[in-house]
């Protein structure tokens, strides 16, 4: 296959041709020029701002990277790890922020569960989609990245599952980059009232050494009653920034279990949130985080308690190798009349140089005077005795370290419970660490 | 494998005076005290902050944030609340020319 790609920068006109060229209903065309205006108008984050404090974004340079609305070779794109080996009802993938391929089994394309590139489908279907684009899941005027996300979106997915239809088998989705690519990928997962799904949702570059941007969104709904399973592993190479907004409505009774595993970027800075907005929803969110070299990985988490009755636990475990760094920073809030909330939030780091740094900051805000929430948070370095009990027993102090990452993390491969995927993670973590001195 | 690279004219930079520069893949500030350059990361080892921001004086660098200092000549901590070094990276001049060469572990 050949390549037929229009590379275009983010000058005025060519964000205009990139606009034009996307042959959208007026309606989203509108949302993406106010959305341009905005990025035109905001200045870039600064390290004076909290949320910013501890994330240099000082030498990204958006000029570098372009829009890319051609076609792109299949064979450019990596491997996807998640989808190995499993039986998949959907697949949808999309290379450099252009969809390439999709598919769906029948079975419940016919129970009208709609799945794909959302380039496609708002050509098919943009009037079923029309509410949830607009709805404005995450806030396109957050900062100057999402009014440049919502301005510029394109090669996303989305899955629409219709009320009461379960999709027994998992959907995977992947977007993937190219040496030094750009991917705006705009991730949308609807589950009406009794639906329910697994969704892997997997980036990845070609090679571990590659650069790229991604600023992407990820926006889900869930119905009453709705049970959603999303798994999300980034692993892009060790030189892209990687800027992201993701939320989830849950409604009433409705579950979501959310893993999230972070290998990759040079800069990730992630704003996480889960709203509970209906009676008795819960929602329970895993993070593994493994970095090394100089990477940072900052995530900025918010567990929003809208309705009474509502249960939320968010776990996130990092290991840091060499003078890599991880920011977590961690929001419970609790509206006036959420009462009866049960919410947990914990973070641990595990040190595996002197030289990696760990920032953790926990918060509380709530406005209800009937709930439990808790916090919590540890960081440490390996424990000498470990390594040296595993060494005495025969194996290397690679292999007594490789066990003791892998331990610190099996609190969350527990809770996945797609056997490939947990696999797939283990081995990933595994491969990545060195001699611990 | 790092090298030199030039960054500045030395008659850019007042004495005492420093600049905030992009060296490769570091944010860096270069201090011109004294007759001599010197070099350290733009960061705060207590918490991130931006020490090219903060006030120079002598050799000492305070980070405009909670006020921890350097030794502008070795990254040493010299007060609280930062108690490791920065990294401080290699400097010549020739002639009218300042190099950099960034320090890598």
């Amino acid at each position: 296959m050949t390549a037929l790609a229009t590379e275009t920068g983010f000058s005025q006109a060519s964000v205009d041709a990139f606009f034009e060229s996307r042959n959208e209903p007026g309606w989203l065309l509108d949302q993406r020029r106010s959305a341009w205006q905005v990025f035109s108008e905001m200045a870039w984050p600064g390290r004076r701002e909290e949320e910013w404090s501890r994330t240099d974004i000082r030498l990204f340079k958006l000029d570098k990277y372009t829009l890319s609305t051609g076609q792109k070779a299949a064979a450019q794109a990596p491997r996807s790890v998640l989808s190995q080996g499993i039986h998949l009802a959907g697949q949808s993938t999309a290379l450099d922020s252009v969809p390439f391929s999709a598919s769906l089994d029948g079975r419940w394309a016919e129970q009208g569960v709609l799945f794909g590139s959302l380039d496609a489908l708002i050509a098919e279907h943009g009037d079923r989609l029309r509410p949830y684009l607009q709805r404005r899941i995450t806030n396109p005027y957050h900062d100057k990245f999402t009014a440049l996300h919502a301005a510029c979106w394109s090669g996303g997915h989305v899955l629409y599952v219709p009320r009461g239809v379960v999709v027994e088998l998992p959907i995977h989705v992947f977007s993937a980059l190219t040496d030094g690519g750009a991917d705006f990928s705009r991730t949308l997962v609807i589950l009406e009232d009794g639906a329910e799904a697994t969704v892997l949702a997997e980036t990845a570059s070609g090679g571990q050494q590659e650069s790229g941007l991604h600023c992407g969104a990820t926006e889900i709904l869930i119905g009453r009653g709705a049970n959603l399973r999303f798994v999300n592993l980034q692993d892009w190479g060790h030189g892209v920034w990687h800027f992201a907004h993701q939320r989830a409505l849950v409604g009433a009774d409705a579950s979501l279990q959310w893993t999230i595993a972070a290998l990759g970027s040079r800069l990730s800075k992630v704003n996480q949130q889960v709203s509970l907005v209906g009676e008795g929803a819960s929602c329970q969110v895993n993070g593994v985080l493994f970095t090394e070299g100089k990477q940072q990985l900052t995530y900025q988490t918010l567990q929003h308690h809208e309705a009474a009755h509502c249960h939320s636990d968010f776990l996130y475990k990092a290991a840091l190798q060499d003078r890599s760094r991880t920011v977590w920073r961690g929001m419970i809030k609790v509206n006036p009349g959420a009462q009866k909330t049960d919410g947990y939030q914990r973070n641990d780091n595990l040190l595996l140089s002197d030289h990696a740094r760990a920032d953790s900051i926990p918060g509380l805000e709530i406005e209800a005077d009937d709930v439990r929430c808790t916090h919590g948070s540890t960081t440490g370095k390996v424990d000498e005795e470990l390594i040296f009990y595993a060494m005495t027993r025969g194996f290397t102090r690679r292999e007594a370290a490789r066990m003791i990452v892998s331990g610190f993390f099996q609190q969350i491969f527990d809770r996945i419970t797609i056997e490939s995927v947990r696999e797939a993670l283990g081995q990933a973590i595994a491969a990545r660490v060195r001699e611990y001195q | 494998m790092s090298e030199f690279v030039k960054v500045a004219k030395v008659s850019e930079i007042p004495d005492p005076g420093k600049r905030m520069l992009e060296v490769e893949d570091s944010v860096v500030v270069l201090f011109h005290v004294g007759g001599q350059f010197y070099c350290l990361d733009d960061v705060c080892t207590h918490d991130g902050g931006p020490l090219g921001e903060g006030r120079l004086c002598d050799h000492a660098i305070a980070c405009p944030r909670h006020g921890a200092q350097f030794d502008i000549r070795t990254g040493k901590p010299l007060t609280m609340p930062a108690i490791v070094p920065t990294l401080a990276h290699d400097v010549k001049v020739e002639g009218d020319d300042v190099y950099v060469k960034i320090r890598e572990e």
